[in-house]
């Protein structure tokens, strides 16, 4: 083969990527509205539900404890800095601002990237080594709505759930920290938290959580759906699954803040 | 290929004709002609990457071919309108292989689940229609277990259960007894038959069990590298005298070619200096 073949079907396959990655979610767009509460299918609701709490709930305990954690050694080790200066107490605002903006949603990203992106690539894979979805599709039943969708909708609700749970956390094991350090009081410390950070912070990490929402079940069901022959195949597009997940929500984050950079949006005041 | 058994056209419940379809260089299916007609069962019968499955899959709509047609109680299935397919789609029972029930709902509600989602019939109503198909495929008592509870056996009828849900006329199994022991697996052709003979059902069973295939079928068809090599009733099929169908019930394995160890060693040899 010579090069310039190989370059043609290598620009094939990344274009075929790239239409099946939109293909996909389209077509989950679209059917959206008929897994929602009151307006679409009570029983699509209800398997949403399930989702929310595997995707969601299950990983509060993992994200809670890896922020505070990390509030911690971000409080350590900007304090051991600050202390020479004898400013300990602007501890408060980079903890604070540095995880409403960026560790907060970063953290809890991971996290459920870790536990869900896996979880759900291995589930879609099963199925359709299992003719599972071939069945649906048969029966009558669109797969996309019946198994995708569900799993969209329930992270796209949780995960900015699960950030603004764990950015709480991080912020909190800063006061740990001031409090041990300075005798800090938690009234003092949580009033100068909220003179530090701004509305549009919160609203900066919520939109950004949403979108690592998105990258993450997106990836997890297009690995899942792109299992071919048997089991084996599963165990790959689940390590396929995280992989790309994590290295895309990097990116994405790169990507979101240089945004909201070149809005003017992150410069304080 | 010609019928040697005159088929009314009008008769045939599925018609396939001249059905071809390959994967890059590899021809899967070769200009397949295959009619089921009303209430036969009709066994397919084929080795392994015979195209079984491909047909399979082109059969429910599940694949489209790269020439030929498939017609369904009159409806061509290969460019028909999604809603027409949909339409022939719930006159369809399928089990697959490995039965493709959901693994988080219990038999009940697998067997439930074409009629919650796609009829307006009140749960009363589907319970007891649920009910009657576990007793029909003897699970009444397995209900409320999930599907990894279930032996190899007893997933196949919960799959055949949740397959005849919609009252369908043509019902297609995919290797019913592969895999099962001989005692389930004569339990089960034992389930066909009863299906066909109670309930005028349409069946066509894709496998390579020749026993359970001689046992229920009322004709069989053969695949070798996707071509339809012979199309009988079962008396006439077991007489005939094309060599891979010989070979198919006689046993006999493939001829392997054999390189003897020297000569393997020298063309290694020779390979490695030019």
């Amino acid at each position: 083969m010579s090069f310039l073949e190989q370059v043609g079907r290598a620009a094939i396959v990344q274009v075929e990527d790239a239409g099946a990655v939109t293909i996909q979610f389209w077509s989950v767009l679209r059917k959206l509205p008929r897994i929602l509460p009151i307006v679409g299918g009570r029983r699509r609701w209800r398997s949403t539900v399930e989702q929310m709490f595997a995707i969601g709930a299950s990983a509060l305990p993992m994200s809670a404890t890896m922020s505070l954690c990390t509030g911690f050694i971000l409080a350590l080790q900007s304090g051991s800095e600050l202390r020479r200066f004898g400013a300990l107490e602007f501890v408060v605002d980079l903890v604070a601002i540095g995880f409403t903006r960026e560790l907060g949603p970063l953290i809890t990203a991971l996290s459920v990237s870790g536990r869900s992106a896996s979880a759900i690539a291995a589930e879609i894979g099963t199925m359709v080594v299992t003719e599972e979805i071939d069945s649906l599709r048969v029966m009558g039943l669109d797969p996309v709505e019946f198994t995708l969708a569900p799993k969209y909708l329930a992270s796209l609700i949780t995960v900015p759930c699960l950030t603004i749970l764990s950015t709480l956390c991080g912020i909190f094991a800063g006061y740990l920290f001031l409090a041990f350090s300075m005798d800090m009081s938690l009234h003092n410390y949580f009033h100068a938290v909220a003179e530090a950070i701004l509305l549009r912070d919160l609203f900066f990490a919520l939109v950004k959580s949403m979108v690592f929402a998105t990258v993450i079940v997106h990836v997890g069901c297009l690995e899942g759906l792109r299992v071919h022959g048997g089991p084996e195949a599963v165990g790959h597009s689940t390590t396929a699954a995280v992989v790309k997940s994590t290295f895309l929500i990097i990116v994405a984050d790169l990507l979101a803040t240089a945004i909201f950079y070149l809005l003017g949006w992150s410069s304080l005041g | 290929m010609t019928n040697s058994t005159a088929v009314k056209t009008g008769d045939a419940l599925i018609s396939i004709r001249g059905v071809s379809m390959s994967y890059g260089a590899r021809r899967v299916l070769d200009s397949v002609d295959l009619d089921v007609c009303r209430g036969e069962i009709l066994v397919l019968l084929g080795g392994s990457g015979s195209g079984k499955t491909t047909l399979l899959k082109h059969l429910l709509g599940l694949a489209k071919p790269e020439t030929g047609r498939i017609t369904i109680n009159g409806v061509d299935i290969t460019c028909c309108s999604p809603s027409e397919l949909g339409a022939v789609r719930r006159r369809i029972g399928v089990a697959f292989q490995g039965g493709a029930l959901f693994n988080s709902m219990s038999v009940e509600d697998n067997v439930a689940l074409p009629l919650r989602e796609l009829t307006r019939l009140a749960d009363s109503t589907i319970k007891l229609v649920v009910w009657m198909n576990l007793i029909a495929v003897g699970l009444a008592d397995a209900g409320s277990l999930h599907p990894p509870e279930l032996s190899g056996g007893m997933r196949k009828r919960a799959a055949v259960a949740r397959a005849m849900a919609l009252d369908p006329e043509i019902l297609i199994l995919d290797e019913p007894s592969a895999g099962l022991d001989p005692i389930v697996s004569a339990g089960l052709d034992e389930l066909i038959l009863f299906l066909n003979r109670s309930f005028g059902i349409t069946i066509l069973v894709i496998t390579h069990e020749l026993e359970s295939a001689f046992h229920i079928a009322d004709r069989v068809a053969m695949l070798y590298q996707g071509r339809l090599i012979a199309v009988d009733r079962k008396e006439q099929f077991a007489g005939n005298a094309h060599p891979r169908i010989r070979q198919f019930l006689d046993r006999q394995p493939d001829a392997v070619p054999r390189v003897a160890g020297d000569q393997f060693i020298a063309e290694f040899f020779r390979g490695i200096q030019t």
